[in-house]
């Protein structure tokens, strides 16, 4: 019981009431008592200096009394007051009954003895004159105070546990609800999320944050899952084409045309599986996080110039127009690495594009950065596609970049490569009109090379 | 029997077709979906081999406007996707069977012939016309004790009155299920297998309907 938080929680305070409630209530007690005790002194002292006052020295050491009938009668009956007398030798003068025993106090004191409460007053001749009264009927009145006390106590104690109980589980159901989404979401329901009345307390930002992360997990944990499934596919379908041309070929006595052509195929198909695995090495890595590469100086301009002499092979074939400009962009960084981005890009523009279409690369400076430029006048890449042209596998059509050799792995391993180089890429496109993609490199600072 | 292969990938596409024609199957290859399209709904074939991804139009809308037309055109999946939830949606669209690629060429074909004999409603893959037997899965006639050559043409015209037994099929017909669009044929051709059938299994097993197609009794 005592480790949920709730019952703790109205341990403490309830302790804390109690304890509150017992000092408030006794010291209401304590000076209700003091104060009643104040008003019979006063009350006792009055009498004493009436009696005094009718007391005369008489002769050798005797005192005549004189009292009046009031103050007569206040001292019997069961008045419960009574007085003596002493003279200064502090034998016994004279009392209000005989059945009065008090010990001698001397004058101008009050105190308490068991019961009672007398105060003295010195009078004439050295005499001195007591009064004293029987405190119970006082002592009663205060027990009824603590009491009635005593009794909202627990009264109030009552409702504030049986009303702290209540509040105590509304202001804790947040935590019992987040815990168990929690719960929920890490043995495997991705899709557990707290559900939020209002964000402005502090268990509602701290349901926010967890729901937010749970997004991320989910989010990342379905990447995966797509990732696995597109790269399982992409293999396969390579696989399928070998084993099918091996087993047709295998069917039956053939010539050696036919071997060479199946030997073809199977060549095609393998490299198209080298390509992707290679292509998931390199998205592997990214993901570990393993540091970038090396650091040298690279043309940029100088770059593009032999990415275009090796496709313009592919580009004439296809009857697309190649041009490159632009000069001056140096950067510090991995050049077969920028090769393979420019070459993806510029191989890419190619192979979407239309018959006497164009492909420019340009490439300038523009402080801080290095840019280059890869624009085709091509088929285009539609609004919905285009936030996610740079996802691993995603192609926008789907079996096009196929026959590029692609796996739709090529501008997601671009992507990565750009921004280790501390760059960035974007891509603007119109269907049916043509795509552009710009990267942005740091300028390779003045100093030299760093080396690794 | 005539078959369309819609795969996009070339390679397998070309490998297809040349190990289902040597099955004696006449073939016809779509490379995308819109290509697939116009040929499933012009040509009745006896089935076809869909692969679920392709550009232009995937799988899964081809096999929805398949069946939407009221082709009743038995369809295999290819699919190297094996989510299950892709493959149980291309069932319910209409698909008749699938396979996961990489795959078996000889499960392949298997299946194939079992869509195509489900299809004629006559699950067995051994015809019997009188004394004529046909083993549809060996490719084997025999009348009697004795083994029958046949051409692989003149097999496939009998399998096709075979698996019509009963109705009526035009010559048309039968150039469409015999030939592939990338073939020319003379117009009596037809006329010369069904003469050669006659010869070798009996004059009563085909039938002539003057002006209209031959028919195999049932």
């Amino acid at each position: 019981m005592l480790e949920s938080l709730r019952a703790r929680l109205l341990l403490w305070y309830t302790s804390i009431l109690v304890l509150v409630i017992l000092a408030f209530g006794g010291a209401v007690c304590y000076l209700f008592w003091r104060s009643m005790l104040t008003g019979l002194d006063e009350d006792l002292r009055q009498q004493a200096q009436a009696i005094a006052g009718a007391l005369r020295p008489g002769a050798a050491d005797t005192f005549d009394l004189d009292l009046p009938e009031e103050l007569m009668r206040s001292f019997q009956g069961d008045s419960r007051q009574y007085y003596v007398i002493w003279n200064a030798g502090g034998d016994l003068v004279d009392r209000s009954d005989p059945d009065v025993d008090v010990p001698v106090l001397e004058a101008a004191v009050s105190r308490s003895r068991t019961g009672v409460r007398e105060v003295t007053v010195r009078a004439g001749g050295g005499a001195t004159v007591l009064v004293g009264q029987e405190t119970s009927e006082l002592r009663r009145d205060v027990w009824v105070l603590g009491g009635t006390v005593a009794g909202a106590a627990v009264v109030a104690l009552g409702l504030s546990l049986v009303g702290g109980w209540f509040l105590a589980r509304r202001a804790l159901a947040p935590i019992v609800r987040i815990s168990r989404t929690a719960k929920a979401m890490s043995q495997g329901d991705l899709s557990a999320r707290i559900a939020i009345d209002r964000t402005e307390t502090e268990l509602g930002q701290v349901a926010l944050a967890l729901n937010q992360a749970f997004d991320r997990l989910h989010d990342s944990l379905d990447r995966q899952r797509r990732f696995t499934a597109d790269a399982s596919h992409e293999l396969r379908t390579p696989l399928s084409t070998l084993s099918l041309v091996v087993e047709w070929a295998l069917a039956r006595d053939r010539g050696a045309a036919e071997y060479r052509e199946t030997l073809d195929t199977c060549q095609r198909a393998a490299t198209r599986m080298r390509a992707v695995i290679e292509g998931l090495l390199t998205l592997a890595r990214a993901d570990a996080g393993e540091p970038v590469l090396r650091r040298v100086p690279v043309s940029l301009d100088q770059v593009a110039h032999e990415v275009v002499t090796l496709l313009r092979p592919l580009a004439e074939r296809r009857k697309v127009d190649l041009t490159v400009s632009g000069a001056g962009a140096e950067v510090a960084g991995d050049p077969d690495l920028l090769r393979d981005v420019v070459t993806n890009l510029v191989s890419n523009a190619i192979h979407y594009n239309r018959e006497e279409g164009r492909v420019e690369i340009a490439v300038w400076k523009e402080e801080p950065s290095a840019c280059l430029q890869v624009a085709d006048t091509g088929i285009g890449i539609s609004s919905e596609d285009l936030p996610r042209v740079f996802e691993r596998f995603y192609r926008a059509d789907k079996a096009r970049a196929r026959d590029a050799g692609g796996a739709g792995l090529g501008l997601a391993v671009t992507r990565w490569i750009v921004e280790s180089h501390g760059g960035q890429i974007t891509c603007t496109s119109e269907v049916g009109v043509g795509t552009r993609f710009l990267v942005r490199l740091p300028l390779k600072a003045v100093a030299g090379p760093v080396q690794p | 029997m005539r078959l369309l292969v819609v795969e996009d990938e070339v390679d397998l596409a070309r490998t297809l077709r040349k190990a289902l024609e040597e099955e004696q199957f006449a073939v016809d290859v779509a490379l995308d979906g819109d290509e697939a399209l116009f040929q499933m709904t012009e040509i009745s074939y006896d089935a076809i081999i869909l692969d679920l991804m392709l550009p232009r139009r995937d799988g899964w809308s081809l096999l929805h406007a398949l069946r939407q037309a009221g082709k009743r055109t038995p369809v295999l999946i290819l699919t190297a996707r094996d989510a299950v939830e892709e493959r149980v949606r291309a069932l319910d669209l209409g698909a008749d069977d699938y396979l996961l690629k990489p795959f078996a060429l000889t499960e392949l074909l298997a299946r194939v012939r079992a869509l195509i004999r489900r299809a004629s409603g006559d699950p067995s893959p051994t015809v019997m016309l009188g004394d004529v037997t046909i083993d549809t899965a060996a490719r084997r006639v025999s009348r009697g004790e004795n083994a029958i050559d046949l051409t692989a043409r003149e097999y496939a015209v009998l399998e096709l009155l075979a698996r019509r037994r009963g109705t009526l099929v035009t010559r048309t017909m039968i150039w469409e299920h015999i030939y592939d669009e990338a073939e020319e044929h003379l117009s009596n051709a037809v006329d010369v297998h069904v003469s050669a059938l006659r010869r070798k299994l009996g004059h009563d097993l085909i039938l002539t309907r003057r002006g209209q197609g031959y028919i195999i009794d049932a």
